[in-house]
């Protein structure tokens, strides 16, 4: 790995464990037995810089990205990252759609977790209105279990997806069976498999059933079958060590400077996670650890997206201690739907419910930014509202859209090999980045 | 209007001192200056103060009925109503008081009370001031436990209006309209107690040529217009502000449609023009925007492209004008439709060479003249083309009869016709008959048009931005909200395109700056403003109505 003009692991592939530099003199013997001109300086091919597509639709770009790489032989010259190919206009459909219809978008951010993504828009929503207080404590312990449950979720399908796209095949159906079970459960909460829209402004849709903490206790055993499972069969091996360790290398400094949040500048070694330095909903009575990295490589990415599915795991347990019992929405018809009952038959209730669904519910003029931990960092809502019942700008900050930004950095002066596990270990989700 | 720039901005210290006839009061705490004889509700409103009412409307008197507008008035022992009470110097008024909010709150929940569960059903729900007050200011579940009084529902009041008595909440709104507006008194209350209605004498129907006013004030769906009635949800509405196209008057308006199709037309707040109201026959003038309208053009008859007519049309008049001058040419301009429209094709016909302008429109209905809104000129546009001709053309622009004399006489061998000549009887299709070259711009058929030569059709005025002139010589501006039908597109365009390949070049771009320009060329024009652009507005979300 000392060469740095010759792709490391790329030859290390062709060969297989055995030492680079014994193999490179023999073959150069050889060529010299054998009457080739064995000077250095000409042993190389002419080549001349190609232009190269990846993406938009390539197996190991999730959602579409394209990559335009410039590329002299295996070694990028160049490559021009272009996001943009799952714009949905998330933040203009959002200033023509009520407070409460933007859920659904939502689920739409990161697809892999979408729960996460519900409840970082429902903080923004009640920070503005005013009522961050007045959550149930209930409601506050039920967005945190089902937050974890996606990061959960998010994480062990990026280890599965990145896995994979290195060969592993059956990793990947360990990790992706895993994620379904915790699909499962999620589904069993909301309603749907994948875009829950559970969360609401206020509360929760609905309280969950109360054998969803023993249904999750009870995966516990089977998805730390499953975790242990991939440790064992990827930590020392020899093909994944060689695509992890030390490519993509990204340094803290430079980490900071993109913006990075989330596993990807933990990597680096920059403890920042907003559920420790800005605790919301419950996560200050949690005990949690936030694990770094070293080396701000691909591994440790891996590593720590592993060890957080632990973290998660472990708060899910206290949640389930301390959760109290209680309303799941806060008591104010002015943001609440009132009982289907009341109204059918009474015109108070009727006119409160034709107003929060025509209407929307009303938020006082003014802006707000808030920001909650997702499954790939700071997931930010930066909200102006006028005092009607849809935001006359809503402006989301998608964590994988900073980290993305620097994927050419990181790839430039790698082989293309290097590019699948460096990308798949940012984890940009198409959904969230182009929103 | 003078510059703006010339008039030094009054600061507070230059100010001279208050008139005697203004009141200083505080409301809430904040000081309010009113003329005298206002009342605590408007000077509220002034302070940006917001009380609930029902049966206030600022363009009619106060009665007080509602109680929905009480408030505290420091040294009175009850609450007081802030619509009927006139404002005094150093009054000190509270809106916000825990008794004046409850006060508020019970008075909704008595009204509440016998109000029936329709706003699935009713078609005020999403503008309905009862909604909105609720919301406001109450917020409560219900506390009543039995059943709620039932009243008639589908009361046919009159041609336009269908009743439902049990959503009325008593506010007697309509019937001032109909007494202070329409100057009629055909509705009144009866019966006493929570049976008390509103009602027409027996034998009699509310059917004054106002009577749809009352369904924009009615605060509940009590009053419903039959035309609008079941036809759509108010709030998936999306509303633009125009003028009626009615009549000389020039009602402000606005105009609610969706989906490329108009439902309604209201009137908007324009204290100079038509201050809250507007006339029944004017409110229902869209219907005509989906009627017999002129989709495609036509080359004698036969379907044709735009192109192809505009080339068509062109070449003839080259012809035309090659072989007999262009003294032959005439342009028939039209009060029917906008100041742009008829200034570009009177510039055509300048440009060509020919000053033979037609003055066009429909005639006179003198039956129609009121005191009060309605105008027996029912052309939008008859001051505003005067202007425009008296300054392109001082002196030389004749009626349409004229025209119709000059065809018969041959000394008018082309005609340009603007508008919608719908009008026009048999006799003068005859003399039309005889022309070498018709080319007709209508946004409706007609059979004056199936005599052109060649058609265009128009965008009419709910499809185009321009300006309209009302008989107060007052330009106001008519805005664009839904799509033209079929291939139509503004006159002024089809103008513009015959001049270029006429070699008579009108540089317009836009429709502003051509207004721009003629407010230049036309004296009565020199001060007008074409005002802003707006985009539809979804009713739901402009918190406009209710």
């Amino acid at each position: 790995m000392a060469d740095t003009n010759v792709p490391p692991t790329a030859r290390k592939m062709v060969i297989g464990l055995q030492d680079v530099s014994d193999m490179a003199a023999a073959s150069s013997s050889d060529r010299a037995d054998k009457g080739f001109d064995t000077d250095e300086e000409d042993d190389e091919l002419p080549t001349e810089p190609m232009t190269l597509n990846m993406g938009p639709s390539h197996p190991a770009t999730h959602g579409t990205v394209r990559i335009v790489l410039t590329v002299e032989g295996e070694t990028i010259k160049d490559a021009d990252v272009q996001v943009g190919y799952l714009h949905r206009a998330f933040e203009k459909e959002s200033e023509h759609a009520t407070y409460t219809q933007i859920f659904p978008y939502t689920d739409r951010l990161n697809y892999v977790s979408p729960m996460l993504n519900n409840v970082g828009y429902a903080l923004a929503v009640e920070k503005l209105l005013g009522i961050v207080e007045d959550v149930p404590e209930r409601a506050q312990y039920i967005r945190v279990i089902v937050g974890e449950l996606a990061r959960m979720a998010d994480h062990m399908t990026c280890m599965a997806a990145g896995a994979m796209e290195l060969g592993a095949m059956t990793i990947y159906f360990w990790a992706i069976k895993g994620r379904e079970w915790i699909w499962e459960i999620l589904e069993e909460i909301s309603g749907a498999r994948m875009t829950h829209s559970y969360v609401r402004v206020g509360g929760v849709a609905y309280d969950i059933h109360e054998s969803i903490p023993g249904k999750i206790k009870a995966l516990y055993p089977k998805l730390e079958v499953i975790l242990s499972d991939i440790r064992q069969a990827l930590y020392e091996n020899r093909i994944f060590r060689d695509r992890m360790d030390g490519i993509g290398v990204f340094s803290k400094e430079n980490a900071l400077s993109y913006g990075w949040t989330g596993v990807s500048l933990r990597s680096t070694g920059v403890p920042y996670d907003v559920r420790k330095d800005h605790p919301y909903l419950v996560y200050d009575r949690m005990n949690f650890s936030v694990p770094v990295g070293e080396k701000g490589d691909n591994f440790d990415r891996y590593i720590l997206r592993m060890e957080e599915t632990y973290q998660s795991m472990k708060i899910l347990l206290q949640c389930f201690e301390q959760i109290p019992a209680g309303p799941v929405v806060v008591d104010d018809p002015r943001i609440v739907l009132p009982p289907k009952q009341a109204v059918y038959n009474t015109i108070e209730s009727m006119i409160a419910h034709f107003k929060i669904i025509v209407d929307g519910v009303k938020v006082p003029p003014g802006e707000i930014y808030s920001y909650t931990e997702a499954g790939n960092g700071e997931l930010g809502f930066y909200i102006v509202s006028d005092g009607t019942g849809r935001p006359a700008r809503l402006r989301c900050r998608p964590p994988c859209f900073l980290i993305t930004s620097a994927l050419r950095e990181m790839i430039v002066g790698g082989s293309i090999a290097d590019i699948v596990p460096t990308f798949d270990m940012m984890n940009m989700i198409g959904g969230e980045c182009d929103r | 209007m003078a510059d703006p720039i010339a008039t030094p901005p009054a600061s507070a210290a230059a100010a001279p001192a208050p008139p005697t006839n203004l009141i200083s009061l505080k409301i809430d705490g904040k000081a309010v200056t009113v003329p005298r004889g206002t009342n605590v509700l408007e000077a509220a409103k002034t302070a940006g103060i917001d009380i609930s009412y029902f049966c206030y409307h600022p363009g009619l008197s106060a009665p007080a009925v509602c109680r929905q507008c009480l408030v505290d008035v420091k040294g009175q022992p009850k609450l007081v109503p802030s619509c009927y009470t006139p404002v005094a110097e150093n009054m000190e008024v509270v809106t916000d008081s825990e008794k004046v909010l409850v006060a508020r709150q019970q008075m909704l929940e008595f009204t509440l009370v016998n109000h029936p569960v329709d706003c699935p059903i009713c078609d005020k729900a999403g503008e309905c001031t009862l909604q909105k007050m609720y919301d406001e200011w109450d917020g409560g579940g219900s506390r009543t436990d039995v059943p709620k009084r039932e009243k008639p529902k589908a009361v046919d009041l009159g041609p336009t209006i269908m009743l439902d008595a049990e959503r009325c909440i008593l506010c007697s709104r309509c019937i001032r309209v109909c007494d202070e507006v329409a100057g009629k008194h055909q509705l009144t209350m009866s019966i006493r107690g929570d049976r008390e209605q509103i009602s027409v004498a027996p034998g009699q129907q509310l059917d004054n040529p106002y009577s749809l006013n009352t369904v924009d004030v009615c605060p509940v769906g009590a009053l419903t217009s039959k035309d609008f009635r079941f036809q759509m949800r108010a709030w998936e509405l999306e509303k633009v502000d125009s003028v009626c196209p009615g009549c000389a008057t020039g009602c402000n308006i606005e105009v609610h449609a969706s989906k490329g199709r108009v439902y309604r037309m209201v009137p908007r707040e324009n204290l100079a023009v038509n201050k809250y109201w507007m006339c029944d026959e004017g409110r229902l003038t869209y219907h005509a925007l989906t009627k017999g309208r002129q989709a495609v053009a036509t080359m004698r008859g036969t379907p044709a492209t735009m192109d192809k007519a505009i080339a068509f049309a062109s070449d003839r008049l080259a012809s035309v004008i090659q072989s007999a001058g262009p003294g032959v040419v005439g342009v028939l301009l039209n009060a029917q439709t906008t100041n742009e429209d008829n200034y570009a094709l009177a510039k055509l016909a300048l440009a060509l060479g020919t000053d033979r302008l037609f003055i066009g429109g429909h005639t006179l209905v003198p039956e129609r003249q009121d005191k009060i809104l309605m105008s027996a000129d029912v052309n939008p546009n008859t001051a505003g083309l005067r202007a425009i001709v008296d300054a392109l053309a001082p002196g030389k622009a004749k009626s349409y009869a004229q025209a119709r004399a000059d065809v018969a006489a041959g000394s008018l061998k082309v005609l340009i016709a603007l508008g919608d000549q719908s009008e026009v009887g048999v006799e003068g299709q005859a003399e039309l008959g005889k022309l070498e070259l018709f080319i007709s711009m209508s946004s409706w058929q007609s059979p004056v048009s199936e005599l052109a030569h060649v058609t265009f059709p128009v965008a009419a005025w709910a499809e185009l931005d321009g300006t309209f002139t009302n008989n107060k010589g007052m330009v106001q501006r008519v805005r664009r909200s839904i799509e033209p039908v079929g291939d139509a597109r503004p006159a002024w365009e089809i103008v513009r395109d015959l001049g270029k390949r006429l070699n008579a070049p009108l540089a317009y771009p836009t429709v502003k700056m051509l207004f721009k320009e003629m407010t230049g060329a036309v004296a009565g024009f020199a001060n007008a403003q074409f005002g802003r652009d707006s985009l539809p507005v979804l009713l739901r979300f402009a918190g406009s109505r209710g």
